[in-house]
């Protein structure tokens, strides 16, 4: 099987789902009202889903890097990563 | 409250650390609602003051202590989101402000036995006036933690709109109104 084969089987595969009933009823509505088939609705509607999941995924991922990017430091070190040098006063 | 999605935002260089040191349950979903559908956008002058934020504290650590900064120093490269440069339209509006503005409104930071010389408040200031000048030309809104000093920059920009043309007004948010 050469590449460009092997690349279309990657993008469509069947399978058997198990949808809660209300849901399939809405995507085939949905599917009658744009003139396409129910794989098109349910598929863009996964697509949309997985997109969400991942952005929360990377959200995730930024906010653990910023608490190890920010903890360990006290507040005044704190402000010396904010660009506030401080330095020790020193008396006349 | 913002609506996250109302984004993108350029986070000041405080802004940014507040909240991601905030343990606000609120304000740690807003930030999660947030970057599911925007990075962080910043200026390079806050990568500037960051980096050398954390090159101050390694240089000033014991040498047990380096590892730990210089691992939350990748932790903070790794995540830089979107980075706005200084560049020529950015310049020349923070050339404005510096003009409008060439004193800091207030005074230098103190802190127990630590305090904030003034050329470093000078500098300080000057780079606030680069982050508000990126704002201004990206037009999109700053989220601070300073409010005195980018209140002063906004109604100095509002007192003289012919030096911004057709920019403005600078859009402030602060961290605390997010959610």
């Amino acid at each position: 099987m050469g590449p460009a084969r092997s690349l279309i089987k990657a993008k469509k595969q069947r399978t058997t789902l198990t949808l809660p009933s209300d849901s399939l009823a809405k995507a085939k509505s949905i599917a009658r009202a744009r003139g396409v088939n129910l794989s098109t609705v349910i598929s863009e509607a996964l697509s949309e889903g997985l997109q969400l999941h991942a952005a929360a995924e990377r959200s995730e991922e930024v906010i653990a890097l910023y608490r190890k990017a920010f903890s360990g430091f006290t507040d005044d070190e704190v402000s010396i990563l904010d660009g506030v040098i401080l330095e020790p006063v020193t008396r006349r | 409250m913002v609506d996250p999605a109302s984004g993108p935002f350029l986070f000041d260089t405080s802004a940014q650390s507040w909240l991601a040191r905030t343990n606000q349950p609120e304000l740690l979903n807003w930030l999660r609602a947030y970057l599911s559908r925007h990075p962080v956008h910043v200026s390079a002058v806050t990568v500037l003051e960051r980096s050398r934020g954390y090159s101050l504290l390694w240089r000033r650590a014991h040498q047990e202590r380096r590892d730990s900064i210089e691992s939350a120093r990748i932790a903070y490269l790794s995540a830089l989101g979107r980075v706005w440069a200084l560049d020529g339209a950015t310049a020349v509006v923070a050339g404005e402000i510096m003009s409008l503005l060439p004193n800091p409104p207030t005074e230098p930071k103190r802190s127990h036995q630590l305090a904030e010389a003034r050329p470093e408040r000078l500098a300080r200031w000057r780079f606030d006036g680069m982050i508000a000048a990126t704002a201004l030309v990206a037009r999109i809104p700053l989220i601070h933690n300073n409010a005195a000093d980018f209140e002063a920059v906004r109604s100095a920009i509002e007192r003289s709109p012919e030096r911004f043309p057709r920019l403005g007004p600078l859009e402030l948010i602060r961290c605390a109104s997010l959610a």
